[in-house]
């Protein structure tokens, strides 16, 4: 597939000083400077942050809050581009260490798409990681990033050996999706260690580690059903090696490190062509008939990109990040994140409106979910204010793929309910001393933090 | 430019409630004609009169403790029809009409409005009128199907549900519509098959046995008994049967929400309903019968809340057991080492 690239200089460029969860960087550039493509512009001492660099050649023109996608303000440096492509100099990354690799990581600004500092999730503090898994089961962000499906399944395979080495871990696994027959192909004709690569199915009790054995080999790629949603990394850990991550930890704390597609290339780049994380693919939605590709450079309005496409018909809504979980914004000048992947777009007649009735306890809810919750109820409860029955019908299980809301007849925000309570949840022990509290079997059970 | 801000999801479905009300009501509209062409000007009086009274009281109901009106939604519409099938077209009028207010009033209002009753407004109104005023509510007839076009008409039917099962197919087009869910009706109607089958297979072994067969082929051969039609099965296949399944036990606040539940739910159903039937008649029995079931409908979802996902189920744990104590070498399972 040939790769769009956005041609046109935006007026502007925002780039947020906070790509991610975790500490906002300190800008290294101030108002008037000239700052060059790549360049790095923000950067913090601490563990859980990623550098941030320009992604254009231009001048600063302002260093201020800017609207995020996310929804709130954040400090971004505001850069005029100009038509020059004048670079730093991409350091060369040739045969490194694990350690340096893992430092290279946080220098050349990898994030994750659900928000982590690529590093903090090879090398979490005080936890070793054994397993690096790729989640390709959302492939709509692959389309547009590879030239060919084979150079898509190279790269990959490159990159989990990189994502391998710096995490220090003994295996690795990509896992695709079963009805995804292209990239499936793609994997299954190249060669690993003068292997063959067998995709092999996810199915009944066969998990990865019955794979390792039988392909005899630290890499396997894997296939399972799609799986999407905001909090999916436990489930999907589950799903992939068997292993149950525990209420309130995360997948590394027993040892995983789930990356992305978006990352694992931009680590392949940057090992590569040596140049840091600035620019993604996105996918488009709504601007035309088909779901639309387009390399942008972090930091381009939204604005600019439909602009792009020659559209000039009315907008109801920008969605950012897909229209199941994705986030409304309330101006078209956000900028694309590393954490982006796609931009959708409603007319405003497809803007719902609905008024929320009183459940009807049709059960679709609990049909559609993945994870054997009982939304209705966890709704009711939430509701309610009684959130320490919603934790013993395991709404910590929740993978937030918002399935629930979407089917219900009775248009209640069931979602929203859902994150309600989690999170009252989660400030409520936020504060409770370790093993102090008799009657309360409660709290991350991990012994980390 | 101004953009609309929203929480996610974005995109919904476009089924709502009243879709689904408007649904049942088209689903019976084949059933109420075939009625009204078999009992004539009376059934069209009964079905408006009931179902004008449930509109009225839920109108009334609404506006005098200020609540928002939802008699749009169809929901007091559709009860009011279901319960007009229920009345032998004999009936005088007000009868139907204490029926429809009593349906929305006690049976829908007093527990708390849409999805909070535990009982089903149109069976509690039923019981109620057919215990209050049982000389006006007991059906000329009760029907039992002889050969397949009493499937198609049915002359024997006392009750307007009864005059053509076969026209309750409306009710099967919403469940392949998933606008009903399949669950219930289908453990339902196997439970109520099942049983009598097996009673008369049962039975059919308990005389081998009496009179002293000893050859084991001649209890094996029982078991085609399975393919005949037990006695019991003509009457139990009646348009108020099929309407009890189809309309009634899958109404959604009575029945549990949990997969499991909903399964189970069905074959409760079906035993009751069988048990009812067998000993009086299928027509008040599958009334009574789903009216019991509801006691237990919120029992049952208690008590089949699913576990967390990778927990082991009982059988499962069964099977583990059972397969650790056994050498590796002489199983064939997959092994999950790693």
């Amino acid at each position: 597939m040939e790769i769009k690239k956005l041609d046109t200089l935006p007026e502007k460029i925002i780039i947020p000083l906070r790509q991610h969860r975790g500490a906002v960087c300190e800008p290294l550039v101030k108002k008037g400077d000239r700052v060059l493509v790549g360049q790095k512009i923000g950067e913090s001492d601490e563990y859980y942050s990623s550098s941030v660099h320009s992604s254009v050649c231009g001048e600063v023109l302002a260093i201020e809050e800017a609207a995020h996608p996310d929804g709130n303000k954040v400090m971004s440096v505001v850069i005029q581009p100009e038509e020059s492509n004048e670079s730093v100099e991409f350091p060369k990354c040739g045969d490194i260490t694990s350690d340096q690799l893992a430092d290279f990581i946080k220098e050349s600004g990898i994030v994750e798409h659900y928000g982590m500092p690529t590093h903090t999730v090879l090398r979490p503090k005080g936890k070793k990681i054994d397993t690096v898994l790729i989640n390709a089961t959302s492939s709509e962000w692959i389309g547009g990033t590879f030239k060919t499906p084979a150079d898509y399944a190279s790269q990959m395979i490159d990159a989990l050996k990189m994502l391998i080495k710096a995490a220090g871990a003994k295996n690795g696994a990509i896992v695709l999706r079963t009805d995804d027959q292209a990239s499936i192909d793609a994997f299954e004709s190249i060669e690993i260690d003068g292997k063959n690569l067998q995709v092999a199915p996810l199915v009944g009790s066969r998990k990865m580690g019955y794979y390792l054995n039988e392909q005899d080999s630290n890499i396997v790629v894997l296939s399972q059903e799609r799986i999407f949603g905001k909090k999916i990394l436990n489930f999907f850990t589950y799903n992939v090696t068997g292993r149950k991550v525990k209420i309130g930890c995360d997948p590394t704390s027993v040892g995983v490190a789930v990356c992305g597609i978006k990352s694992a290339k931009a680590l392949y780049d940057a090992v590569n062509e040596g140049r840091p994380f600035y620019d993604t693919v996105v996918s488009i939605e709504g601007v035309s008939d088909k779901m639309e590709y387009i390399l942008v450079k972090i930091g381009t309005p939204f604005k600019d990109v439909i602009d792009s496409y020659g559209y000039t018909g009315e907008i109801g809504k920008i969605i950012a990040n897909g229209v199941r979980t994705g986030v409304a914004q309330y101006t078209d000048q956000v900028p694309v994140t590393k954490g982006t992947t796609r931009i959708s777009i409603q007319k405003p007649e497809e803007v719902i409106r609905d008024e929320s009735i009183e459940c009807i306890h049709c059960a679709r809810c609990v049909d559609v979910c993945p994870v054997a919750l009982i939304p209705s109820r966890l709704a009711v409860m939430a509701d309610q204010g009684r959130f320490d029955e919603c934790r013993q019908i395991n709404i910590d299980n929740c993978i937030e793929c918002g399935d629930c809301a979407a089917v219900c007849p009775s248009k209640i925000h069931i979602l929203q309910l859902i994150r309600y309570a989690k999170d009252a949840i989660e400030m409520a022990y936020e504060n409770l001393p370790e093993k102090e509290s008799s009657n309360l079997k409660l709290g991350c059970g991990c012994g980390g933090e | 430019m101004t953009y609309t801000i929203s929480a996610p999801p974005h995109k919904k479905t476009k089924l709502d409630f009243k879709t689904l009300n408007i649904s049942k009501i088209i689903a019976l509209i084949p059933l109420c004609l075939a009625a009204i062409y078999f009992f004539g000007i009376p059934a069209l009086g009964i079905i408006i009169a009931s179902v004008l009274a449930a509109v009225a009281t839920e109108f009334g109901i609404q506006t005098i403790y200020k609540q928002k009106v939802t008699i749009a939604d169809g929901h007091a519409a559709t009860l009011g029809l279901m319960l007009a099938l229920l009345i032998p077209p004999e009936a005088p009028l007000w009868i139907a009409v204490v029926g429809g207010f009593f349906a929305i009033a006690i049976g829908k209002h007093v527990f708390g409005g849409i999805g909070s009753y535990i009982f089903n407004p149109v069976l509690v109104s039923w019981v109620f009128i057919r215990n209050a005023w049982p000389s006006y509510m007991t059906p000329v007839s009760i029907p039992h199907i002889g050969q397949f076009s009493d499937l198609l008409f049915e002359n024997g039917a006392g009750l307007m549900v009864g005059v053509s099962p076969i026209l309750l197919i409306g009710g099967v087009y919403l469940i392949y519509k998933r606008y009903v869910d399949w669950k219930v009706p289908l453990a339902f109607l196997v439970t109520l098959v099942a049983i009598p089958q097996t009673l008369m297979f049962l039975s059919g072994v308990a005389t081998l046995i009496h009179e002293g067969v000893l050859n084991p082929l001649m209890y094996m051969s029982q078991l085609f008994i399975f393919l005949e039609i037990s006695p019991e099965l003509p009457y139990a296949m009646i348009g108020a049967v099929f309407f009890g399944i189809l309309f009634i036990a899958t109404d959604e606040p009575t029945s549990p929400v949990t997969k499991n539940g909903r399964i189970i739910y069905g074959i409760v159903c079906g035993v009751l309903v069988f048990v009812y039937g067998y000993f009086g008649n299928y027509v008040d029995g599958v009334l009574y019968g789903i009216f019991l079931a509801n006691c237990v409908g919120s029992y049952i979802e208690l008590n089949t809340m699913p576990s967390s996902f990778g927990t082991m189920s009982l059988p499962e744990k069964i099977y583990r057991n059972i397969m650790d104590k056994i050498p590796s070498s002489l199983k064939f399972e997959v092994i999950n080492n790693e």
